[in-house]
């Protein structure tokens, strides 16, 4: 993946490139003036001001190298941000395509974790790495090229010793490799620790135990200390050998320039003191190379976790160009329609059924029969996987996606609030504008508009995500209004099954009667008395659709059904 | 340095580590200056054709500093991390010990995890200060003031430059960078909060975007503020690359000022031109590190946050001492409550409102209502978690705010809503609230509980993620088995349970409790014919109070509605 983004920053790599050449070109430059300074003054006894253009002449390709290092870093922060950008988007993208079944917000933290932490962490792989990685092969091959054609020697030494570096950071790296994996695992679970027992803290504090935890987190952060010890002395030690290595390397290029000069005084002054200010700095290059890659791999690693989602594509939701019929409530089949989820191994099996406008569902079924993913099929929230499904004869893939939610509502159990005002929750999805008359008139059909009246703000008062709590009937109440003002053909309807109190199951009972008169409306029902006003019932079991009928006819035609009602009479003790 | 003062007192307590760094980072620096002098003076002395010996010596010398700056840096990392991983071992147990005693109120404030999440990034942030803020400088300036003095034997006058080059790049420029940063790194956080935060709005969401055809506007907005951090991260980015750039250029300057300078002696013949290279080199290496201080000014604000936003967790919390009393009992307690009114903070109306009952010795009280209610609410105020605003609240004819937490808390046994689970094994979890009881005991609870399916070597995740809900709420009340309190306070201790097993444990439980005064919250209204008080809530204030008798006969009553509407569930 990341190589694909070399194709979209070529330009920027050439730059980044270019920059590093121009930088490496003002590094040499800037040597040699120095030498020549150094060498008049000191062995020609050239006047003070003849070296005034020579330096003035340093001070430019300093400035100079200074802009392309510049240069070169700034190519890669701006790699960075498109590429951050264009990562998010694409995550964004994956996650918006995939179907939206109600287990999917468990693992939104697991995303968000993705969507922050992991792409930013890739940020260092184009802000750093990259950059660091262009100009230290560059300037170290520039660096040793100069030195060759100063003297063939001193590059042919470097060239000797360097490239045991990499050896020695492979054979120290191969040795360390698992161990230095496994603790990072074990570091991993050390941070944890801490955050747990802070999250602990009322259950220590009630269990009298909070003092004893103490020394626990003590304990840890030892152990942690260690692990880590262990890990960073690995690397502490391949720098240490990178750095003898280096030395010695150096070394020897200054003692053969030494003997050279000295006994047989064939290398002048200049050149040895070029090549002794020019090794060094195509170490310390060699060196920033070597700690480039540690930043890299933990890039690579955020990246390849990425890739990892992108993988875990599904199907997504397809809708077309034909628009529903307005003023009216389309007739809603499904043939031979199932669906499956690409990971788990739930399978709503194939059914067919027919919606006739109007019509009260009722969906029933146990904890995991499927009851929650019909519903969401029915709303089109999910693909089938196979069959089709059809509305007013029109194939949902057909479908033009904004015709068919303008007609529908969905009444959750756990209404989501968007964060803005209570008017702006209330109008959320109408096209229209609705005077305050009207909002005041479906929120008293809602039976919320008592709790906007004595809100401060009334109408214009923030709630949702950072605003205002709100109690599950409060927001319950809210979407019905929503519904209201919305006059939907159809209404979905996850059917509360506790915790709400007595005046909003009453409020939302007589609501659904209402809104029942305009609209078709399926519900996942928790309540007998749905049930068994329901024009048909759907009686769902391991993703099967086991009985469909009224009342009655189940009453007659289905033992599960039969059981159901005969526990349910037995007197709410089962 | 006042805002940093926490991580200074861990600093100081690690005095050997600390000392080590430096010293082995001054010495590393100084023979790495060192080093590069010697081979300057090297090159320029062979150009004069030199006797072979002053050569060797030299190159000797060269080796010899070479090897002991390669330790010394080896020695400076090493004991620079050490120090910095037991530091943030003390400052974990600092944190957990200021915290400790705040838990109750400390939850109350901050009820999403979020905040402990965060006070335990800003500890494990607070790594960096030892490492990239106080001692790099304190090296780098003793290596500074000893190539000074060192420089003088040769050149009075180059000293004089390198010693303001160093005021300029150690303490001028950082403090510039730091005066220029303002408040940038705190908006990239601000970003990325938003950032965040939108993203997650929008995950939550998302299925009702879609049905109300917002997806698309939110998902512009997202963008807009995805943009807005990347704008902000790019400047920041650019802040520091520039930041290094100017003190690269200016260390490079200075370098080439005393070359200058230098260059002035040796041509007016004060100085030997066999100096040259070498006082040069000085100049150059001494420089050398000062670019890594781009970052400084980036650390110390983060530094600067992080102790400053955990100081403020703890600042101004601290408990009422003195006249506290201790609870010392063995016998089941009393609770009184009269026109109690609760609050939590930060929101402006009251959750409970004027609540009054009585709960004699042993007695059996069940508290129901809807979810927000406020059975909660008052269950944290019973527990003394959450003080109360109005009325009185009497345990033992007492005030509670009279008794000393601890003493209260070790006369109960509580399952809250949320019990934490530790990392660590099953047994290790049970017995935190006995670490006395045997095996036997705490494998005859589990099996009162029904998990006798769970070994007491099973592993347990942080927070219990590896156990299901009905699973955590089973472990909880074996935790409560085997502790012999008499006063039983829990807050739906089996709403995760079937109907079946629910019963089966309540039966357990009433069985271990005839003589204890038991308090329950229950969301199911099965169950309660044995409890000798309902307590119904609604809204934050009691609606009807009785038995399961009275309530249930009662016409059009609360209690009555709730039961009709729970008996129109269907029971699978």
């Amino acid at each position: 993946m990341l190589k694909a983004f070399m194709t979209t920053f070529r330009s920027k790599l050439v730059v980044m490139l270019l920059c590093s050449i121009l930088m490496a070109v003002a590094i040499v430059v800037q040597a040699f003036l120095i030498v020549s300074i150094i060498d008049q003054i000191f062995l020609q006894s050239a006047a003070f001001h003849a070296i005034m253009l020579p330096i003035a002449m340093v001070i430019l390709a300093l400035l100079l190298r200074i802009i392309f290092q510049y240069g070169v870093t700034y190519q890669g922060i701006k790699m960075a941000q498109l590429a951050k950008l264009d990562m998010r988007k694409q995550l964004l993208g994956h996650f918006t395509n995939q179907p939206i079944p109600e287990a999917n917000k468990g693992q939104s933290g697991e995303k968000a974790s993705l969507f922050m932490d992991t792409v930013d962490e890739m940020d260092a792989y184009f802000s750093q790495y990259l950059p660091q990685v262009i100009q230290s092969i560059v300037i170290t091959a520039t660096l040793l090229i100069v030195i060759f054609v100063e003297h063939w020697a001193s590059a042919l030494i470097i060239l000797i010793t360097a490239p045991f570096i990499p050896i020695f950071m492979i054979i120290i790296g191969f040795k360390t490799k698992d161990t230095s994996k496994e603790q990072l695992s074990v570091l991993a679970s050390f941070s944890g620790i801490f955050l747990d027992t802070l999250q602990g803290l009322p259950s220590l504090k009630l269990l009298g135990r909070s003092k004893d935890q103490r020394e626990k987190i003590a304990e840890s952060s030892n152990q942690f200390r260690e692990a880590t010890m262990k890990v960073l002395q690995i690397a502490f030690t391949n720098s240490l050998a990178l750095e003898f290595i280096s030395m010695l390397s150096i070394g020897l290029v200054a003692l053969e320039i030494a003997i050279r000069m000295i006994i047989f005084e064939n290398v002048s002054f200049s050149v040895g003191f070029l090549i002794l200010l020019l090794a060094p700095e195509l170490f310390n290059q060699l060196k920033q190379l070597g700690s480039a890659f540690h930043t890299g791999r933990a890039s690579m690693g955020a990246a390849s976790r990425i890739e990892e989602t992108f993988s875990q594509a599904a199907t997504p939701m397809k809708w077309g160009n034909t628009s529903l019929a307005a003023d009216q409530i389309p007739v809603l089949s499904l043939d031979q329609a199932s669906f499956c989820y690409e990971q788990g191994n739930f399978r709503l099996e194939p059914i067919s059924l027919s919606i006739q406008p109007n019509e009260q569902i009722a969906i029933i079924g146990k904890t995991g029969s499927g009851k929650s993913t019909l519903l969401h099929l029915l709303a089109g929230l999910l693909p089938v996987t196979s069959g089709s499904y059809q509305m007013d004869g029109v194939s949902q893939y057909n479908v033009k996606k904004a015709s068919w939610f303008q007609k529908i509502s969905y009444v959750s159990q756990q209404p989501y609030l968007i964060s803005g005002t209570v008017r702006d929750n209330i109008l959320l999805g109408v096209e229209q504008v609705y005077s305050d008359h009207e909002i005041k008139a479906v929120s008293e059909r809602a039976g919320i508009w008592d709790w906007i009246y004595q809100l401060t703000d009334g109408l214009d008062t923030e709630i949702g995500e950072g605003g205002r709590g709100l109690s599950g009937g409060e927001k319950q109440r809210i979407t019905l209004a929503r519904a209201f003002l919305k006059r939907p053909a159809i209404i979905f309807f996850d059917e509360p099954t506790t915790g709400l109190d007595i005046q909003t199951e009453q409020i939302l009972q007589v609501s659904m009667e209402l809104l029942s008169k305009q609209a078709t409306i399926i519900t996942v029902a928790h309540r007998l008395h749905t049930i068994r006003e329901a024009d048909q019932i759907l009686l769902l079991d391991q993703g099967r659709l086991m009985a469909q009928g009224t009342h009655q006819q189940l009453l007659q035609k289905s033992q599960i059904y039969q059981q159901m009602i005969r526990a349910q009479q037995g007197g709410g003790r089962t | 340095m006042k805002k940093v003062n926490i991580i200074m007192r861990m600093l100081l307590k690690e005095k050997k580590d600390v000392l080590l760094s430096v010293v082995f980072g001054f010495i590393a620096g100084l023979t790495a200056v060192g080093l590069f002098s010697a081979s300057g003076y090297l090159i320029s002395q062979a150009a004069l054709a030199p006797p072979i010996y002053t050569l060797m010596v030299i190159v000797a010398m060269v080796k010899l500093l070479g090897i002991t700056s390669a330790i010394s840096r080896y020695g400076e990392r090493y004991f620079s991390h050490r120090g910095t991983f037991t530091m943030l071992k003390n400052l974990r147990v600092y944190v957990y010990d200021k915290i400790e005693p705040l838990a109750a109120s400390l939850l109350q404030r901050y009820r999403s995890g979020e905040v402990l999440a965060r006070i335990v990034g800003d500890v494990e942030s607070l790594q960096h200060f030892f490492l990239r803020v106080f001692y790099p400088p304190i090296v780098l300036v003793t290596v500074m003031l000893t190539t000074i003095v060192f420089t003088t034997v040769f050149s009075f006058g180059a000293a004089v430059t390198i010693f303001f080059g160093m005021i300029l790049l150690v303490f001028i420029m950082p403090w510039i960078f730091l005066l220029l940063q303002g408040r940038l790194a705190s908006s990239v956080r601000k970003q990325r909060g938003e950032l965040s935060s939108e993203f997650t709005d929008y995950l939550y969401g998302f299925q009702e975007l879609t049905i109300y055809q917002k997806a698309e506007t939110k998902q512009q907005q997202l963008f807009t503020v995805m943009e807005r951090y990347e704008q902000e991260k790019l400047r920041e980015n650019r802040r520091r690359a520039v930041r290094e750039a100017v003190l690269i250029f200016l260390s490079f300057l200075l370098a080439l000022i005393v070359l200058v300078q230098v260059s002035f002696y040796v041509t007016t013949g004060s100085l030997s031109g066999i100096l040259l290279a070498m006082l040069f080199m000085i100049a150059l290496t001494v420089f050398e590190d000062i670019p890594s201080m781009a970052a400084f000014p980036a650390y110390l604000e983060e530094s600067k946050q992080a102790s400053e936003r955990l100081s403020q967790v703890w600042e101004g919390d601290q408990e009422p001492k003195g006249t506290l009393r201790e609870l010392d009992t063995t016998e089941a307690l009393t609770y009184r409550l009269d026109n109690v009114s609760l609050c939590y903070p930060n929101q402006a109306l009251p959750s409970v409102e004027g609540v009054s009952f009585n709960i004699p010795q042993g007695s059996k009280t069940a508290i129901v209502g809807a979810s927000g209610s406020g059975k909660s609410t008052l269950m944290q105020a019973m527990l003394g978690f959450l003080p109360v605003v109005k009325g009185q609240l009497l345990v033992n004819d007492t005030p509670i705010e009279t008794w000393g937490k601890e003493s209260l808390w070790r006369q109960l046994n509580v399952s809250l809503q949320q019990n934490h689970f530790f990392f660590g094994t099953v047994h290790d979890n049970i017995a935190l609230a006995n670490p006395e009881a045997g095996e036997e005991t705490i494998r005859e609870a589990l099996a009162k509980v029904h998990l006798e399916h769970l070994s007491l070597n099973d592993h347990v995740q942080e927070n219990g993620a590896n156990l299901s809900g009905g699973e955590k709420q089973r472990l909880a009340l074996a935790r409560l088995l085997i502790y012999p309190a008499q006063t039983w306070l829990l807050d739906e201790p089996t709403s995760s349970l079937d109907a079946i097993t629910e019963e089966q444990i309540m039966d357990q439980l009433y069985q271990q409790t005839t003589a204890a005064t038991f308090i329950i919250i229950r969301h199911r209204l099965v169950g309660l014919e044995k409890m000798d008080q309902i307590i119904v809530m609604d809204q934050g204030k009691v609606v009807e109070t009785g038995t399961y008798q009275e309530l249930i006969s009662k016409k059009n009553g609360y209690f009555q509605k709730m039961k009709q509407l729970e008996d129109q569930q269907i029971q699978w």
